[in-house]
């Protein structure tokens, strides 16, 4: 993995030397770096707003307790053109979200991977949405 | 496969080169391709690299204006640097190799987008080294300390080039592709927005720019290709151009009747557009802009706020079915010392559509900032050493 990642950022550097990343909004003024998480949970809704949309999932704590957290996703159309929609989740869905906790000690996350507990992809791109890995033959 | 998107892209540089030979004044290095159902139609065993398409007869409109309609996308640019690296000069293209190898950063952005969740796991990385009893890796630096650019980008929050575009920089001129020297007010402008920006505990939502408050990305903003929502949907009708644009969702309603400007007391985020055809392309010139809030830069905040005097000239041409060739000229003298311009292709994919972006509603992420700022505040306050009583 980490050689892939290396290969990934130096492909990365080459193309993207001078172009910083900008999203909607800042992630070190809401999330934190030194509070990383792994939630295995239940979808109890997902919120489909701009600028990002968010999944509630209700995870089971140690001592029996349920805690509903609010994972953060991305753009709805950036998440479309990911092949995801409005059917893709469930309630009731089980899924597995790594990511770092809000800075404010709220029940809230940054989804930086988020997958089925067999560790099937939740965004996956599917033909003819638009996304860039539309291979021509599929449009 | 690489081979044949090679030799697509080509002929497709040459056919553009050939339609854009007898447009005078278009001095654009934008490298356009073509669409991907024509490339896919295309002789994929083409004996040369030199094989030139027909030339592209550009559509009307039913009342004879050219047809640049449908919805686009400046996604193909996204990875090309604003300003152009020194180390290429004047030099505003790529040699071959280097198209090689962006053409593989291309495949591999995309390989991020559709496996970077699998393959992305920092956050897994620092549990599992704590489980070990490992010091866990050091937590991903920002530029500033805050922005999501501090963290990794999820993967599947991303969207990226097609095609790799053959461009070293959007900025086209000046030759050397970088930003004309700022004028003494525009960098203590920038200086200040910098200083608030970057403040560690912002005070309020007015630390964030009018994009992260979800108010408007200006007129460069809303078309300079960032990391998502790179969309613009353009209609026309006798007399009128329309372009909606997919992130913050600004609409421009430009008329073509050869009206002049607003009076100049009338200002506004996206200004007053007025446009003509000059042959197959489409000029829109926008003034009448409220001063010193946005940038000309990714998402209307990249770079020193504009004045009040900015004088945006945008060229929209047709070059093939799919691509549309933007260009747009930056006159700030009171910002920049002197015009600048960038140029890219806008392109047409099958299945891309624009939904609303209404968001400040679910603006979640301001509210976020703003109470972990006050959290932050408030341990301060604690922290501090009490008066006596």
């Amino acid at each position: 993995m980490r050689t892939k990642l290396f290969v990934l950022a130096a492909g990365f550097g080459l193309m993207l030397a001078a172009v910083p990343i900008w999203a909607h909004h800042a992630f070190a003024a809401e999330f934190d770096v030194s509070k990383p998480l792994v939630l295995r949970g239940t979808v109890t809704k997902m919120d489909w707003i701009n600028p990002h949309a968010w999944i509630h999932l209700d995870v089971k704590n140690a001592d029996g307790t349920v805690t509903n957290w609010m994972i953060e996703a991305g753009a709805p159309n950036g998440l479309l053109r990911r092949g995801f929609n409005k059917s893709s989740l469930p309630p009731g869905t089980e899924i597995v979200v790594e990511g770092w906790q809000a800075k404010d000690g709220a029940n809230r996350a940054n989804g930086s991977n988020i997958t089925y507990p067999d560790g099937k992809k939740l965004f996956i791109g599917s033909p003819g949405t638009g996304a860039p890995t539309d291979k021509p033959e599929n449009k | 496969m690489n081979q044949r998107i090679f030799l697509w892209m080509s002929t497709g540089a040459i056919a553009a080169m050939m339609a854009a030979g007898p447009l005078a004044g278009q001095t654009s290095v934008v490298v356009a391709k073509p669409d991907a159902k024509a490339a896919d139609k295309s002789d994929a065993k083409a004996p040369t690299k030199t094989k030139a398409e027909a030339p592209f007869a550009a559509p009307k409109t039913p009342w004879g204006d050219p047809d640049i309609q449908g919805t686009w996308t400046s996604d193909d640019t996204w990875g090309v640097p604003f300003e152009r690296p020194k180390n290429f000069g004047t030099r505003a293209t790529l040699t071959e190799d280097e198209i090689k190898a962006r053409e593989k950063a291309v495949e591999r952005s995309a390989e991020f987008v559709e496996n970077g969740g699998e393959n992305h796991s920092p956050a897994k990385a620092q549990i599992d080294a704590a489980a070990k009893g490992e010091a866990p890796p050091a937590p991903p630096q920002g530029r500033y300390g805050r922005g999501v650019d501090s963290a990794p980008v999820p993967g599947h929050w991303g969207e990226f080039a097609r095609r790799a575009s053959h461009q070293t920089s959007q900025i086209v001129d000046p030759p050397d592709g970088r930003l004309p020297p700022l004028t003494p007010e525009a960098q203590a402008k920038l200086d200040a927005k910098n200083k608030l920006r970057r403040d560690p505990v912002p005070a309020s939502y007015e630390n964030w720019s009018w994009y992260d408050r979800c108010i408007s990305r200006g007129v460069a903003g809303s078309i300079l290709p960032v990391i998502y929502g790179n969309g613009l949907e353009i209609v026309q009708t006798p007399g009128y151009v329309a372009i909606r644009y997919e992130m913050v969702h600004d609409v421009r309603i430009i008329p073509t009747d050869g009206r002049p400007h607003l009076s100049s007391n009338i200002r506004s985020f996206m200004g007053d557009a007025v446009g003509h055809w000059e042959g197959k392309t489409l000029v829109v010139e926008t003034t009448n802009l409220l001063g010193d809030r946005m940038a000309v830069g990714v998402n209307g905040d990249g770079g020193p706020p504009y004045s009040e005097d900015l004088k945006l000239t945008e060229r929209f041409t047709r070059v093939s079915a799919n691509t549309v060739n933007y260009e747009m000229t930056v006159d700030d003298p009171k910002t920049y010392t002197a015009t600048w311009k960038v140029a890219f292709p806008i392109t047409h994919e099958p299945g891309y559509q624009l939904f609303e972006y209404a968001c400040h509603e679910g603006n979640m992420a301001m509210h976020n900032m703003l109470s972990t700022a006050r959290l932050e505040d408030a341990k301060k306050t604690s922290a501090a050493p009490q008066p006596a009583k």
